[in-house]
């Protein structure tokens, strides 16, 4: 489709390998400051940096259920108790979960979606995207029909149709996302190598016999890193979004310490003025994706400032 | 309206405060004293008018039929709740009891008014004159027949047609208002669940033949969306996913109803008691985990007394094939054979959990044939908690050391998934060796995992069918050769199959309801000394309903409500 | 010459993509096996399942079933929806009008709202307004749909008794003829203003929910456009004509911004249609994205195939349209100055 993106970066003739990498760094670091004096990003990488850290001490927070701990401790006993009773701060769940546990470990449980979900998306995008910049043609056409084909079904319609077929368990969620989210990596990349046959300086550069890996590690890749970092930031936010919308209409498996989850399990009590566990859960989901959008519109507002049509 | 008002004066004041720090309060200020003139209102009552959707009866459930032919609707689908309307069979039950009344028929056939043969295998139906279809053509004994031969006929896969053709040997209309029924065996409950049963129902043989007649195996497609019955409601029209209309029909030739009606599917559960409390609807189905959010609500009767003759059931599969069982599952092929280990699942199970946890305190113990149904004995055993027996079991059964792992097929449902998380907290709970694999399906998967052969996994959740007489509980879920008997090999891990399988079978021998309850008092324990399954509950039958809805009745055997009773404002 | 061009390829693609979409989905819903499980119960035996397996052709290979069905498609046989138990043509047409009265009530306010936010954030670049309305329109991508669904629902619907359930109220629905499927307009058709109402109080809290969420896109767009747009020459031209700086942005630089705007209200309308998944299951509205959900919690593949490929072609079609709209209207713009 006429959706092609775009892609910024600025290319320069590249001198010496150290010297790019030291170019690229003190970039990376410009950017960043750069990035931050916008209020609204710093706010959304505070926010980021904390749901960091309660991921990833969440076993110091909160002792881990056994034998697993991404399922929620139950207590039956106390099923729908509010906040602040019998030690449960946040209160509990119409199973007795602790909606705290749910909490801290539904950051673990998100961060797990989204690191796995973007790292998949990212090597099969940039591997699909090269194969069809570097060898072009029919290989080029065929590839970009697929891609054309993948961006034609809206993301979470594909994802729940995927997570529909395969039945509900987290890991199937994960699964739909990652055959969701890749296509548009392969398009960055497709798009920068492109960019980089038409240089001048490559023609130059292949004439004096240098291999295909060669101009990708010096030429595409560097220059493709912006422009991935700003859309992996994003889908970081998005895939648990999307992944918690999936989870709340019943597609993960019971108990599980999810946000969506919880939200599903906690709306029916709503009515009965049990406003805890949705209220909490909810807007984990969206201050964990509104930290993430707000750090990566910041980045792209920075980096190229001109590639907002994604 | 809503939860403003409603709920006790603590949990109002909590809700308020919160909505205040997303800082809606002003907005609700104004909507609570907007409610405290609503509730002014409504207490004076007088005025008579103030129902919403007057002259209809709005019944909201959370689904839709699949079907409305009777021949086509599968035992406890929801077509059934749509047919029992505005079709009619040759007998009824009452608001009050479980024994039939006359419907169609003028007389119930007994031994003792003589319409029953000596030797019971022939039943005679006078059939009630001067009833009309909704379509004008008129009622005799040849439709009768017609309707029965039609279902038994196409016998479809989802019906229910092998009710009547597993029983009846030979319908015939004797003359224009007489039917007669032959058995292939004596049947103690022939009146009460074969000639009450979906597929019994009587159609308009006019519109059926006029509309595409009779294929053997082959679905009607006009009767899947259309009815033409004889009831107190006529069928008007469905659109899809929304909504069926019924009106009153007028030439009825009983007591005729004052409302006319309409279903309202609304499968998000939460918004079906949301739309009750708003008073959108009339009445509702929903879950009874969802009652206690009922409970407070202005406007709103929810009465928990019966109990749901479905109850829960977990099953283990004593037929599993080599190699069949998930990846993970470590239990050998014959691991619920022994007793020990099936008596040890029972005694583990947290019922109290279960109860009054999941279910609000909405729900009993259940037992193998449920209260309210012939021979349900309240002194007979029931499994509750025992953890030091469920360990000792395990020890003598020789799974304790080495442990186990084992998969647990649930369907996706807010009672079922929770039975799976509690069976797996109580059993991993007594032993760290032992593992519970709750797998969550949809529906459909669920359903086809069934149909599959082999069955693929040695447990599994759901509930009963509601059956009216007890054999069926019986013969379908206890009897070695019985439905889920065969398929789930009950006799390679009965101690005595023989003895249970006569058992069953002599309570179905006779009529005599004396006889059949000594029967069952006799088999009920030996069930429990062997149990097949996990009984974790049987939960209450709630119905919710707003207070300007006069005259409920309901009776758990009719499975949904009866709308040709209800009047309203 | 190179618009006309361009717009012809574009047509030549399209039956190119959906056949892609038809493998795609009919692939799909075969990954998990047969799709039987909607059409048999749990007491049925393998011998009955047979029979049912037969009936729906699903007895046969894979490529043949893909022919049955890609056939049935063309000739409007979409299969045997299970969950509304009827063929999928003889039901669809209703949901799809649903559906889309919501979108694009939505879509409208999407617009309307974002190219608000988007002219007010980008008069004001890195100011605190600037950074509030940021925030706002970010808040819109970064909300869960069935959560601000759910807040919305408990205010109003639950606390004020204002915005009811479901898409009319059945005995005001009833009183007036539908001849187009949109209840708004037929409600003006019949001249009936209570429907209207009726029809707009249904309609305005889902809309809001979905419409809130696709601000987001737009505010975005229109903010980078306008920011560009006033650095431009003629701008500062008219500034030194001594216009006031709201009526430079008024008349010249608000207009020149929409025209990159427009290309993303295409790409909002993809981030309607599945926003219309939840917010349908969440405000009970009778359309395609109720259906859907219906259909995947019960896994019931014709349904699903039959919305993934609909809303597929819609989402391609009205990419297509705003794409060769913007290309035409870009030349003349080119043209004209």
């Amino acid at each position: 489709m006429a959706r092609t993106a775009e892609v910024g970066g600025v290319i320069r003739p590249v001198d010496g390998r150290l010297r790019a990498l030291a170019t690229r760094t003190r970039r990376l670091s410009e950017i960043a400051r750069e990035s931050l004096r916008n209020p609204t990003t710093l706010i959304g990488g505070v926010i980021v940096v904390l749901f960091l850290l309660m991921a990833l001490f969440a076993p110091l927070l909160i002792e881990p259920n056994t034998p697993n701990a991404y399922q929620m401790p139950r207590d039956f006993s106390s099923v729908n108790v509010p906040p602040g009773t019998d030690g449960h701060v946040l209160g509990t769940t119409p199973t007795g979960g602790d909606v705290l546990y749910g909490i801290v470990w539904g950051a673990r449980t998100s961060l797990r979606l989204s690191i796995i979900v973007v790292a998949i998306t990212v090597v099969i995008g940039v591997a699909v995207g090269s194969f069809a910049g570097f060898l072009g043609g029919k290989w080029d056409e065929v590839l970009m029909r697929l891609v054309d084909v993948f961006l034609s079904v809206p993301e979470l319609i594909f994802a729940l149709a995927i997570a529909a077929v395969l039945g509900p368990a987290f890991g199937n969620i994960i699964l739909a996302l990652a055959v969701v989210f890749w296509v548009k990596y392969a398009r960055i990349i497709r798009g920068q190598i492109i960019h980089v046959k038409q240089n001048e300086y490559v023609d130059a550069a292949r004439v004096m016999g240098d291999k295909r890996w060669r101009i990708f590690l010096k030429d595409v890749l560097p220059n493709s890193i912006t422009p991935v970092v700003v859309q992996a930031t994003v889908d970081m936010g998005h895939v648990v979004l999307i992944g918690a919308t999936l989870s709340f209409i019943g597609l993960a498996e019971a108990g599980l310490a999810e946000w969506g989850n919880l939200v599903s399990e906690g709306q029916s009590g709503i009515i009965a003025g049990r406003w805890w566990v949705a209220t909490f859960a909810g807007a984990m989901v969206f201050l964990w994706s509104l930290a993430f959008n707000l750090l990566g519109d910041g980045l792209r507002d920075v980096l190229d400032p001109k590639s907002e049509r994604r | 309206m809503g939860w403003v008002m409603g709920g006790s004066a603590t949990r109002r004041k909590s809700v308020l405060a919160r909505w205040a720090l997303v800082a809606a309060a002003l907005l609700l200020a104004a909507a609570c004293d907007g409610a405290a003139t609503d509730t002014e209102e409504l207490g004076g009552e007088d005025a008579g008018g103030d129902v919403n959707n007057p002259g209809v009866f709005v019944h909201a459930l959370d689904g839709e039929p699949t079907t409305l032919d009777p021949a086509r609707a599968a035992l406890g689908e929801y077509g059934e709740q749509a047919i029992i309307q505005v079709y009619e069979f040759l007998v009824d039950i009452g608001p009050d009891g479980p024994e039939p009344i006359p419907a169609l028929a003028s007389e119930v056939p007994t031994e003792e008014n003589g319409l029953v043969s000596e030797d019971g295998l022939t039943y005679t139906f006078p059939i009630r004159e001067g009833v009309t279809f909704h379509d004008g053509s008129e009622l005799t004994a040849e439709v009768v027949k017609y309707s029965w031969d039609r279902a038994m006929e196409m016998n479809l896969p989802e019906g229910q047609a092998s009710t009547l053709s597993d029983t009846i040997a030979e319908t015939r209309a004797v003359d224009d208002f007489t039917f007669e029924v032959t058995l292939q065996q004596p049947n103690a409950a022939f009146v009460s669940s074969v000639v009450y049963s979906t597929p019994a129902a009587i159609v308009s043989m006019e519109a059926v033949e006029s509309n595409g007649g009779v294929t053997a195996d082959e679905p009607n497609e006009f009767m899947d969306g259309n009815m033409v019955g004889t009831g107190p409601h006529e069928f008007i029209s469905w659109e899809r996913n929304e909504q069926l209309n019924f009106e009153v029909f007028d030439d009825y030739w009983g007591e005729p109803a004052t409302l006319d009606a309409r279903w309202q599917n609304v499968p998000e559960e939460s918004a079906i008691v949301l739309g009750l409390r708003a008073g959108d609807y009339d009445a509702i189905q929903f879950q009874p985990t969802f009652a206690p959010e009922l409970e407070d609500a202005e406007g709103v009767v929810l009465d928990t007394g019966g109990l749901l003759l479905e109850p829960f059931q977990l099953a283990f599969n004593l037929n599993i094939p080599e190699g069949a069982l998930p990846s993970g599952d470590t239990i050998p092929t014959d691991f619920f054979h022994d007793r020990r280990i099936r008596q040890a699942f029972n005694f583990a199970f947290d019922y109290d959990a279960f109860i009054d946890g999941i279910l609000g305190g909405l729900g009993e113990p259940a037992t193998y044939i449920p209260p309210g149904v012939l021979g349900y004995d309240p002194d007979a055993p029931v499994y509750s908690q025992d953890l030091e027996q469920a360990e000792q079991l395990f020890r003598d059964a020789g799974v304790w050391d080495e442990g186990f792992s084992v998969s647990v097929l649930v369907e996706d449902n807010p009672a079922f998934e929770p039975i799976g998380l509690i069976l797996k907290d109580s059993i991993e709970a007594l032993n760290p060796e032992f593992r519970i694999n709750v797998r969550t399906v949809s529906e459909s998967q669920f359903d086809e995992a069934h149909g599959a052969s082999p069955f693929e996994y040695a447990m599994w959740i759901k509930n009963a069918d509601p059956f009216v007489d007890p054999h069926y509980y019986l013969s379908t879920y206890q009897h070695p050769e019985g439905e889920w008997g065969e398929r789930l090999g009950f006799a390679n891990g009965y101690e005595n199959p023989d003895e249970i399988a006569e058992l069953i079978d002599a309570g179905f021998a006779t009529t005599d309801v004396a006889e059949r309850e000594a029967i069952y008092q006799e088999l009920l324990p030996m069930l429990y000394e062997d149990p097949m399954w996990i009984y974790p509950a049987q939960e209450v039958n709630a119905q919710a309903y707003r207070e300007w809805v006069d005259g409920f009745v309901y009776n758990p055997l009719w499975k949904t409500l009866r709308w040709r009773f209800y009047d309203k404002g | 010459m190179q618009v006309r061009e361009y717009i012809a390829r574009r047509l030549l693609t399209l039956p190119i993509l959906m056949l892609g979409v038809s493998i795609l989905v009919f692939g799909l819903s075969r990954v998990g096996g047969s799709p039987i499980g909607i059409y048999i119960e749990h007491e049925m035996t393998p011998a009955e399942v047979a029979k049912i397996e037969e009936r729906y052709g699903l007895d046969e290979s894979l490529p043949q079933q893909y022919i049955a069905w890609l056939g049935g498609v063309v000739r409007g046989d979409l299969g045997w929806s299970g969950v509304s138990a009827a063929p999928v043509s003889s039901i669809i047409l209703p949901k799809l009008m649903a559906t889309m009265e919501l979108a694009m009530l939505a879509a409208l306010i999407a617009v309307v709202l974002g190219v608000s936010m988007g002219t007010f954030g980008g008069a004001r670049k890195n100011k605190l307004g600037d950074h509030l309305t940021r925030v706002v329109a970010i808040s819109g991508a970064s909300i869960p749909i069935f959560w601000f669904g759910l807040l919305l629902l408990i205010v109003f619907y639950l606390g004020f008794g204002w915005a009811p359930l479901g898409r009319a109220d059945p005995s005001i629905y009833a009183r007036i003829g539908h001849p187009t499927g949109l209840y708004t307009v037929d409600s003006l058709l019949n001249l009936d203003f209570g429907a209207f109402t009726d029809a707009l109080w249904h309609l305005a809290l889902p809309a809001i929910t979905m419409g809130y969420g696709s601000t987001a896109i737009i505010a975005r767009m229109m903010r980078s456009s306008l920011v560009e747009e006033l650095g431009e020459d003629y701008v500062d031209a008219a500034r030194a004509k001594g216009l006031p700086e709201r009526l430079v942005i008024r008349r010249h630089a608000r207009r020149n911004a929409l025209m990159p705007t427009m290309t993303v209200i295409g790409l909002s309308w993809g981030f309607l249609l599945q926003g219309t998944v939840v917010v349908e299951l969440i405000f009970n509205w009778p359309g395609l994205g109720r259906w859907m959900t219906d259909a995947v919690l019960q896994g019931d593949q014709a349904t699903i195939m039959s919305y993934v490929l609909i809303t597929s072609i819609i989402f391609l079609a009205v990419n297509l349209v705003v794409d060769v709209a913007y290309a035409y209207l870009d030349r003349r713009v080119v043209l004209g100055d």
